[in-house]
């Protein structure tokens, strides 16, 4: 804190400062830059005390405006061009601790604080953190070596050459073949694939590898896995009951989109705000199920505007961690602390999301309605008879009526009941009462609901403004045997916005504890349009078969019209119940504006994100990308480019890989991809030598080709490849392979394990059905996450609870038994065979010593089953096998030659 | 030499121990030439820096590290009663409350409070059950716990607990990652990164349920978060392997597991001569660990052994799945050296929809399951020495309502109560805790607080504070933000430490 400054102390002082600041004054040098230089400084020493939360003394150093404006001294800490005047430089020297800055810590040390007296000296000029910077095409570096395959190698060899190490060669062709594989697919290449690479002796040859590598639907199925990370895909809704959600089809979205290139821009427009785009497809539709990732908690008796806050705080906070690399969420509770983005600012930018229509409804309301065959073919005829007859504004409302269930109010937001009950439904027993707060009527002529009831001779009144105000409607609700329906009534003309009151009465109920009527929503609108024009009567028939039907669905995002209009506040202290000041959508001050004509909605800021001048959009995907094919991202913290995270290791190499996507390749990740894996940088062997072990163990400086474990998806994947058990199907439901019994043991629901079936145990591991709350047991162990919310990076750990599942875990010894079969068939001694085997998985001739080794493993285990043929059998699990105990043997070797590090590893 | 002399003196050295542990380490990465720059060893040796620096050593994330101060307790047992037991039928007396029995609650109680299944108006519910003073300490414990109540004197009580959450999963996650969403670390996760754990054969941060379910928030409440996935509880179960894939594989007996795992360290020797890859190193002594605990883990999970007093004292039947069975574990496993392990029994959420979650009946029962286990456990704790630095933590995520539960505003079948997050009681004992001591009041009906509040951050903060941690220094860094388990509140229960 700065304390009131004492007469004597600032005169005894002053001298010294004068003649420390004289010192740096004697040497100039390159100007101070404030980015590189002072913020770290700033950040690591200041401004825990003089920052967003707290500002003591009332000095900050967040912004610019802050860092000049007067303190509760009165005067500013820092007057520029004028170290001596600074009181932010003076307190730096002193020697008391109560009056020294930082206080009560260590001093600065004295390069630290030349650097801040040179830069106030030099006018203490502001700068704004290289991440929040627009891309501008960087130069590349002029450098011309016979190592350098492209650009990007030259940004690479000029840090090396400053570091004085040099490249390593290309890898072997046939540990490239496995990387590569790898990294484009997540799988192994075919035979035919790899065939082809390792025949073809061209300058062409690695290239065309790259190019058949990526012309793989597998390739589709690898990157959407690194997206469903970052969208938080789950198969279930999260919290308590955790209760299944079908939304399996964003995920066959996301592989679509990655197989048929769909440029980055158009991939988040869609996904952000494919509902705003006009007449959106259905996979336009679905493509919003990127932000409906989100849980819901179905429990009982919980506030569904809690979590419906809840989910609209987690898109803000995944659209910045994921598309941005930023971490936002601090904002929510206060201005950031060490990145400029003000308190106010997260509830502008949250008001780009706050009025979508899911309230965490248990139903997942809205959804898109898929009409399947038959039913199809009603919902395609009456939207042709619609767009033919109606108003073209009424024609579209029906069909998005139809498609979306949308505009329509959740029962459950009705309130103030007696005898009467809230939860999933609006419950009203004998005589019940409640009211449906902020109805628009205007212009209002027809009331479409669903219900269910048990009870004849049931009337529904519905009361104005209050239960003594007029009585607008009087209707007869039918027994509909306890199922939904939907039904209809006319309304009188009222205008404007009023609250209902409804009343249930059946001279039928005996027990006035019984249920009356269950509502599940209304709908305030008018008649199905165009009655007077032929074709009307089967048009509204097909219309109110497919409110019926059945249909697949998927939850989507889509924003209330104006009726359901709803306000955003900013929640002092982050609290969705502390709500402070309304605001309206906006992007942070300090990073470019919303484009011209960006409409103040989602689809303005889909514009925003996939502006080129948005700095932070491209380089997250590119250092995303570089991250998947290194280990580790350009910058580390994928997470944050912010001031908080980790620098960059090649800034100007980020900027230029972000410029050639936005600008080269327009927007392609296939082309991206590509410029990265065909540089000799990516090419290089991964071997550690003593001196890169000494000066770059972490390859910070690439002078060596990425080393790093697999991932979850991909050790399963590889080891179901190479043991022929793979199937290739695409899409669809998500499947449950064999998992261990007593995983799943949810409260309140009866949801269980069911092994698949056939194939669909063998399919790939995004297709794994994920439950949040006990998501598949070998994911985990291999540091999936549990996906509640986005995850932004996953920490590789090396464990002996991942050694158990690939040693032990069934799913693994039958894939060692399909690779002991594989390996089987190869005529020869037992040599031949694992020869054949390693081959399979390593593209390569296994070396001697190893050979050997393995070798003696079959030996040692032959012995011991030939002494126990029972276990021989029991192991190979296969009754015509003529030999059990050899393939016992040769399943152990499998088993082995399947934990090997080489193979958990891309090399 | 005083107990407690004698104690410290053994944290002392451990905690040089670990330290040589480390240097050790560091001279044999010199030796073998794989530079120290690998290895975040530098913040291992000064424990947990108050600055933001996360201290995480992938090649061995559970090496055993000192706390920054000399904590009391050396591993915790933390017995936690998933649904939420009435504390008017087990620790806070109150014959007010039996007054107003079946008179319609006041309309005081009501105004702006929301309740999880109450609507309308509800009657109150007299206590249902009978409690005396116990001990030297005279502390109120109701019939339902005739054993605990004669270890009352090692038992401190909590008994204004409260909660803002009235949900179970919610609640369960504020209770123990600090925070009513997912996503964060659980405290035997946050407790094992800032220790490691003494038994390398073994998982640091052990989980066992019991009562068929695991608790509602799943797995989360034992979840790593933001920590790296290694510091997750290991879920032991009492069917099938006790920690998954631990066992052979069917046709493949311990030797041939040997020899495989000796070959498979074989090749992937040959490939570090290759790679010169630390990690390679690294996955050749993990697949060595698990060899071990593939030995050691079945030995410790297996309570047959122990001998029939044991049996007796604990109430356990060997080769069952239930609550007393997994109490002796949980005591086996610290002895072992395991730092955090995590009970959670299910089935103790009372409505009275039904007779076994009636509060004067299935209440009973439940209760009976865990009297006797429980008492012997601190008793057990205590003969062997153990107590003194092991914490036993007994709670659950919130408290009962002192009105009847009446279900959508009917009436229930049988006496219940609805959830309570105002107040409710906890206790704990050993681990440097003072015996006999009770904590905190409520009004007379058990509704609201009076004094002595502790809220759930205090709990953890008490926790950390017992094993050696300033909960306000002890944080990980994560999305540019240093995170502490208990966020930004959090109390130590002073008056409750010895």
């Amino acid at each position: 804190m700065f304390l009131k400054p004492s007469k004597k102390l600032f005169y005894s002082s002053a001298v010294l400062i004068v003649l420390a600041i004289t010192a740096v004054v004697i040497y100039p040098s390159d100007p101070i830059d404030y980015n590189t230089e002072v913020k770290p400084i700033l950040n690591k020493k200041c401004i825990t005390c003089h920052g967003g939360v707290k500002q003591e003394a009332g000095f900050s150093l967040l912004f610019e405006e802050e860092a000049f404006a007067p303190t509760k001294s009165g005067k500013p800490a820092i007057i520029r061009y004028k170290p001596e005047e600074s009181e932010l430089i003076r307190r730096l020297h002193l020697t008391d601790p109560e009056e020294r800055m930082p206080y009560k810590h260590d001093p600065l040390s004295k390069e630290e604080i030349k650097i801040l007296t040179t830069w106030v000296k030099e006018g203490a000029k502001w700068g704004s953190h290289w991440a929040y910077q627009k891309v501008k095409e960087p130069a590349v570096p002029n450098i011309n070596d016979d190592w350098v395959n492209n650009n990007i190698d030259k940004y690479i060899l000029e840090k090396l050459d400053a570091e004085k190490l040099s490249p390593s060669k290309e890898a072997d062709k046939a540990t490239l073949l496995r990387r590569v594989s790898l990294d484009i697919t997540g799988l192994p290449a075919n035979k035919k694939i790899a065939a082809k690479y390792l025949n073809d002796h061209s300058d062409k040859a690695y290239e065309n590898l790259v190019n058949d590598l990526m012309a793989s639907p597998a390739y589709g199925e690898k990157w959407a896995a690194l997206w469903l990370d970052l969208a938080r895909y789950a198969d279930t809704k999260g919290f308590e009951a955790d209760r299944g959600r079908n939304i399996y089809k964003y995920r066959d979205w996301l592989i679509h989109a990655f197989n048929t290139d769909k440029p980055y821009n158009d991939f988040l427009t869609e996904q952000i705000a494919g509902d705003l785009l006009p007449n959106p497809s259905d996979a336009q539709y679905i493509a919003t199920a990127f932000h409906r990732n989100t849980m819901n908690n179905d429990e009982g008796g919980t506030d569904n505007e809690e979590f419906r806050t809840a989910a609209v705080l987690d898109r803000v906070n995944t659209t910045w961690s994921a598309v941005m690399g930023t971490s936002f969420n601090c904002v929510q509770c206060h201005s950031h602390p060490y990145d400029p983005f003000k308190h106010d600012e997260y509830y502008k930018f949250m008001a780009f999301f706050n009025n979508t229509r899911d309230e965490d409804s248990p139903f997942e309301n809205p959804v898109l309605r898929q009409y399947q065959g038959a039913d199809n073919v009603k919902f395609e005829s009456v939207k042709k008879w619609l767009q033919q007859n109606a108003a073209p504004a009424a024609a579209n409302y029906w069909i998005t009526f139809l498609r979306t269930l949308q505009p329509s109010i959740n029962a459950f937001q009705c309130d103030k009941f007696v005898n009467g009950a809230n939860g999933w439904y609006a419950t009203l027993r004998n005589n019940g009462t409640c009211n449906l707060k902020n109805v628009v009527l205007t212009g209002k002529s027809e009331l479409l609901f669903k219900y269910a009831s048990r009870v004849d001779k049931g009337v529904w009144r519905i009361y104005l403004d209050s239960l003594t105000g007029p009585l607008i409607k009087e209707v007869p609700v039918k027994n509909t045997g306890g199922g939904f329906i939907h039904s209809t009534t006319s309304l009188p003309d009222i205008k404007g916005t009023h609250t209902l009151y409804f009343k249930y009465y059946s001279p039928k109920i005996k027990n006035s504890t019984d249920d009356g009527i269950l509502f599940e929503w209304f709908s305030f609108g008018n008649p199905f349009p165009a009655k007077e024009k032929p074709g009307y009567d089967s048009a509204y028939k097909y219309f109110n078969d497919l409110m019926m039907a059945g249909a697949e669905t998927t939850p989507i995002m889509m924003d209330a019209n104006e009726d359901l209009f709803r306000p955003t506040h900013v929640f002092e202290r982050g609290s969705w119940l502390s709500k402070g000041k309304i605001v309206t959508p906006d992007v942070p001050a300090v990073l470019p504006g919303l484009p011209k004509n960006a409409p103040k909605n989602r689809l303005g800021l889909a514009m925003w994100l996939t502006d080129k001048n948005n700095p932070l959009v491209s380089r997250t995907l590119v250092n995303r990308i570089w991250e998947q094919l290194f280990g580790t991202g350009i910058v580390e913290t994928l997470e944050d480019l912010g001031t908080q995270g980790l620098s960059p290791t090649h800034q100007t190499l980020l900027d230029y890989l972000a410029w050639q996507h936005m600008h080269t390749h327009n927007w392609s990740i296939k082309k991206t991809l590509k410029e990265i894996l065909l540089s000799a940088t990516y090419r290089q062997q991964s071997m550690f030598t003593k001196e890169l072990l000494k000066k770059d163990p972490y390859n910070k400086l690439y002078a060596r080709g990425p080393r790093v474990r697999l991932s979850a998806e991909q050790i399963r994947d590889q080891t179901l490849a190479v043991s022929t058990l793979l199937s290739p199907k695409m899409y669809g439901k998500s499947v449950m392979p064999y998992q261990p019994d007593g995983i799943w043991r949810s409260p309140y629901n009866g949801d269980a394990w069911k092994l698949s079936e056939g194939e669909d145990q063998y399919r790939r591991s995004l297709y794994t059905y994920f439950k949040r709350t006990a998501p598949y047991p070998s994911m985990l162990t291999f540091d999936g996450g549990a996906r509640e919310v986005c995850v932004i990076r996953r920490i590789r750990t090396n464990t002996p609870l991942q050694a158990l599942t690939s040693l032990n875990d069934s799913s693994y010894i039958i894939m060692a038994r399909s690779f002991a079969k594989s390996m089987d068939k190869v005529n020869g001694p037992i040599e031949a065979k694992i020869k054949k085997g390693y081959e399979e998985m390593m593209y390569k001739p296994i070396a001697p010593a190893k050979l050997n080794v393995l070798t003696s493993l079959y030996q040692s285990s032959l012995l011991k089953y030939q002494n126990n043929k029972k276990a021989a059998t029991v192991l190979v699990s296969d009754s015509t096998i003529a030999s059990p105990t050899n393939r016992a043997a040769l399943v152990v070797v499998a088993n082995a030659m399947l934990n090997l590090d080489e193979w958990l590893n891309k090399n | 030499m005083t107990q407690k002399e004698l104690h410290n003196q053994r944290l002392v050295r451990e905690a040089q121990k670990a330290v040589m542990q480390q240097h050790t380490r560091r001279h044999f990465i010199k030796e073998s030439a794989m530079g120290l720059g690998a290895l975040a060893l530098g913040n291992l040796l000064g424990g947990c820096s108050t600055g933001s620096n996360n201290v995480f050593d992938a090649t061995n994330p559970l090496a055993p590290k000192a706390a920054p101060f000399l904590g009391k307790a050396k591993s915790v047992i933390y017995l936690h009663m998933a649904g939420a037991p009435s504390q008017l039928e087990m620790f806070s007396y109150k014959p007010e409350l039996a007054k107003l029995d079946g008179q319609d609650c006041p309309p005081s109680l009501l105004n702006g409070k929301k309740f999880a299944f109450i609507r309308g108006v509800p009657k109150m519910l007299g206590p249902q059950a009978s409690f005396n003073r116990y001990g030297e300490s005279g502390i109120w414990v109701s019939e339902n716990l005739p054993h605990l109540s004669t270890v009352i004197d090692d038992v401190a009580v909590l008994q204004a607990v409260t909660t803002d959450q009235f949900n179970h999963a919610p609640a369960q996650l504020l209770m123990h990652t600090g925070t009513p969403r997912l996503g964060r670390p659980s405290m035997g996760s946050w407790v094992t990164y800032g220790l490691g754990t003494e038994n390398k054969n073994l998982p640091g941060f052990v989980v066992l349920t019991s009562g068929g379910n695991n608790p509602d928030a799943g797995k989360s409440v034992w979840g790593s978060g933001f920590l790296p996935s290694v510091y997750q509880g290991v879920q032991c179960r009492s069917e099938g392997d006790p920690v998954l894939f631990i066992k052979d594989p069917a046709g493949m007996d311990r030797d041939i597991r040997k020899a495989s795992i000796d070959a498979i360290n074989k090749v992937n020797e040959e490939s570090y001569t290759e790679y010169q890859d630390p990690e390679t190193l690294s996955r050749i002594s993990q697949y060595e660990l698990a060899y071990k605990m593939q030995i050691s883990v079945p030995g410790v999970m297996d309570i047959s052994t122990e001998p029939d007093y044991i049996h007796e004292m604990y109430g356990t039947k060997p080769g069952e799945s239930c609550f007393a069975n997994n109490v002796l574990l949980a005591r086996k496993l610290v002895e072992k050296g395991v730092r955090f392990v995590q009970l959670f029994d299910w089935g103790w959420d009372t409505h009275g929809d039904s007779a076994g979650n009636a509060v004067d009946i299935g209440l009973k029962n439940k209760c009976r399951k865990i009297d006797r286990p429980i008492t012997a456990l601190l008793q057990d704790l205590k003969q062997r020495g153990l107590l003194d630095e092991t914490l036993v933590v007994w709670g659950s995520e919130f408290g009962r309502t002192p009105m009847q539960e009446n279900r959508d505003g009917k009436t229930m079948p049988f006496k219940g109560r609805d959830h309570h997050g105002e107040a409710f009681s906890m206790w704990m004992a050993g681990g440097g805790i003072k015996g006999g001591t009770t904590y905190g009041e409520t009004d007379e009906i058990g509704y609201n607080i009076v004094s002595g509040k502790v809220e759930t951050f205090d709990v953890q903060a008490t926790i950390l504070n017992q094993l050696g941690f300033d909960h306000e220094k002890f944080t990980y860094e994560s999305q540019g933000r240093n995170f502490r388990l208990t966020d930004l509140s959090g109390k130590v229960i002073h008056d409750i430490i010895a």
